[in-house]
């Protein structure tokens, strides 16, 4: 997946489940997801199982920092990072 | 005996063995022993001296827990505080317990001492640890040995202080009913700030055996803690009951074998859903016990695990009493609930806490706040709380603290905030009302408590709701808000 089709699912997985819709519009690529807890533990562990169910990504352990998660922006690079290798036989 | 002879005793023993490892590298007892040591030379020439408080304001790393020796070793108490907690909250607990210093990590110290200012001095928690002369203060049973902060129900936290004995009664009763050996490998998954660790840290340290610290961000991360468990090859594991479940729910846990190394998984903090008990039991063959006991009294009772406990319709019990300590259940006329009966769960005995910090000492038992039915062999089981205290992932939160966070906001008229979903499911929800003509953000609302608040208590949702709804008698209808916030209120723990 390319990263233009990896950040709105990202971004709209977020503020639909943790921000009750956004409604005010104030989620963007750099809200920083880690500092204000929208992605507290709880939180995490939703938007990982979503990556792995939804987008059938698998974040690796060594992946899993405060660097990698820290805004829709850094999330979406890990997410498209990790599907950019194409499957067997593409 | 005091708390910190035991890595003293174990440098002595098994000076070369692995004592913590963490995700940035791992001391052996040697090692420990010696950054302590080193630590303990900085803060006495800081000033720190026996019956003084220091603030360690650090994430889970060796340092860490050398730090916390360190303090020990001066005759002092340390009071941990979340890595991750808000600079103003560092400040207002420092502040609370009047700190003689907060050891932090050095690119840190200029963020506290911006807030706190000369209210107490500044060490930096990084190496290296130049040697340093043994130091090992005179201490008693009844010095403090650390000050556990957790929610306060008037809004501001409260300092929870156990001494030495306090803790060693605890430490000395899980090493008999644990009886680990030196070759054990316990993982740490609660925060220090939380009491849980210092079972995995000081039983494992009375063994001689090693902890594995698995770092803040991976502790709900279901994948990763499944790995963390089989690569690190633990044989002790002691979490909430909510790690276990999202393990075994999103991480695979049931999926592979059970690691031969686990032998004992222990569980607190709240209930253990029957079904994934039972899920957990039919993957490993290791001994498992609930453990139960406020802050305030260390763990006051535990039970096993038996296949009999698996048919059940409910939790487990919290059993019968431990460490030395008597519980008993108090009816609401005043009388001992007797079998069948219940009652407010009451503890009593040597690890039950010396107080709250600048409060008068505790005197007598603790009533827990807890309620509980006597079973016929005398066992408590646990059925929910006299107050409006949740457990959010094991945490204690008080509702009204969040409440009176948020409503400190200058654009917030009124704020309630509710706990719905059960075990793993458990959501902290805040509804916000904003004073007329105020536009209030959920975002903004949030950098707003990530500011003031732990990590834990900050709702894991903000509404803007307005008004809020009322019951006939004009209070906040808190089952209203429940079923808007998607489900029925947790029944607490």
């Amino acid at each position: 997946m390319t990263l233009d089709e990896v950040t709105p699912r990202i971004r709209t997985f977020i503020a639909e489940s943790f921000l009750d819709g956004d409604p005010k519009g104030e989620l963007t690529e750099s809200t920083p997801l880690l500092e204000w807890e929208v992605l507290n533990s709880m939180n995490s562990a939703l938007l990982l199982n979503f990556l792995r169910e939804e987008l059938r990504v698998e974040v690796p352990l060594a992946s899993i920092n405060a660097a990698n998660f820290r805004d829709i922006t850094s999330i979406s690079k890990l997410v498209s990072g990790l599907t950019a290798v194409p499957a067997e036989g593409a | 005996m005091t708390l910190h002879q035991l890595v003293i005793e174990a440098a002595a023993r098994r000076p070369d063995a692995q004592a913590v490892s963490g995700p940035s590298g791992s001391f052996t007892y040697a090692e420990l022993d010696a950054a302590a040591d080193a630590i303990a030379a900085r803060l006495g020439r800081q000033g720190v001296r026996r019956g003084d408080r220091v603030v360690l304001w650090a994430g889970k790393s060796p340092a860490t827990v050398a730090a916390m020796q360190a303090v020990l070793r001066l005759g002092a108490a340390y009071v941990p505080v979340d890595g991750s907690s808000p600079v103003a909250r560092v400040a207002a607990i420092a502040r609370d317990c009047a700190a003689r210093v907060v050891v932090t990590n050095n690119a840190r110290i200029p963020r506290i001492s911006a807030e706190l200012g000369e209210e107490a001095g500044y060490e930096g928690l990084d190496g290296p640890y130049d040697p340093a002369p043994p130091v090992d203060t005179a201490t008693t049973d009844s010095d403090l040995a650390y000050i556990l902060y957790t929610s306060g129900s008037t809004g501001t936290p409260k300092g929870v202080c156990l001494t030495h004995g306090n803790a060693r009664a605890f430490v000395d009763w899980a090493h008999d009913v644990l009886a680990p050996g030196e070759d054990d490998r316990f993982a740490n998954h609660a925060p220090f700030a939380f009491d849980l660790s210092v079972l995995d840290l000081y039983v494992a340290f009375r063994a001689g055996a090693s902890v594995h610290l698995i770092p803040p961000e991976l502790s709900f991360a279901p994948m990763q803690l499944v790995e963390f468990l089989h690569l690190r090859q633990i044989s002790v594991w002691y979490s909430v009951p909510s790690a276990l479940a999202v393990m075994m729910r999103h991480g695979g846990l049931l999926d592979r074998p059970a690691p031969e190394s686990l032998h004992t998984v222990l569980f607190a903090g709240e209930p253990f859903p029957i079904a994934q008990l039972r899920d957990l039991a039919a993957w490993t063959g290791a001994r498992m016990m609930n453990l139960y006991g406020p802050t305030e009294t260390n763990v006051c009772t535990y039970h096993e695990v038996t296949k009999a406990d698996l048919d059940r319709d409910r939790p487990v019990p919290i059993g019968v009493a431990a460490g030395g300590d008597r519980v008993w259940a108090v009816r609401g006329d005043g009388g001992v609930a007797a079998a069948g009966e219940e009652g407010e769960l009451v503890a009593d005995g040597p690890t039950v806490m010396a107080g709250y910090w600048g409060h008068p000492p505790q005197s007598g038992p603790y009533r827990t706040g807890d309620l509980v039915r006597v079973l016929p062999d005398g066992s408590f089981d646990y059925l929910g709380r006299r107050d409006q205290m949740v457990k959010i992932r094991g945490h204690r939160v008080e509702l009204a603290e969040v409440e009176s966070v948020l409503e400190n906001h200058a654009d917030v008229a009124e704020a309630a905030a509710v706990a719905v979903g059960e075990g793993v499911d458990t959501r902290l929800v805040a509804f916000v009302s904003p004073e007329s003509g105020r536009d209030l953000g959920v975002l903004a609302l949030r950098q707003y408590l990530t500011q003031r608040l732990p990590r834990y208590m900050v709702a894991d949702e903000v509404r803007i709701l307005s008004p809020l709804p009322r019951n006939g008698n004009g209070k906040i209808d808190r089952p209203v808000l429940e079923a808007r916030a998607g489900g029925a209120g947790t029944s607490s723990s």
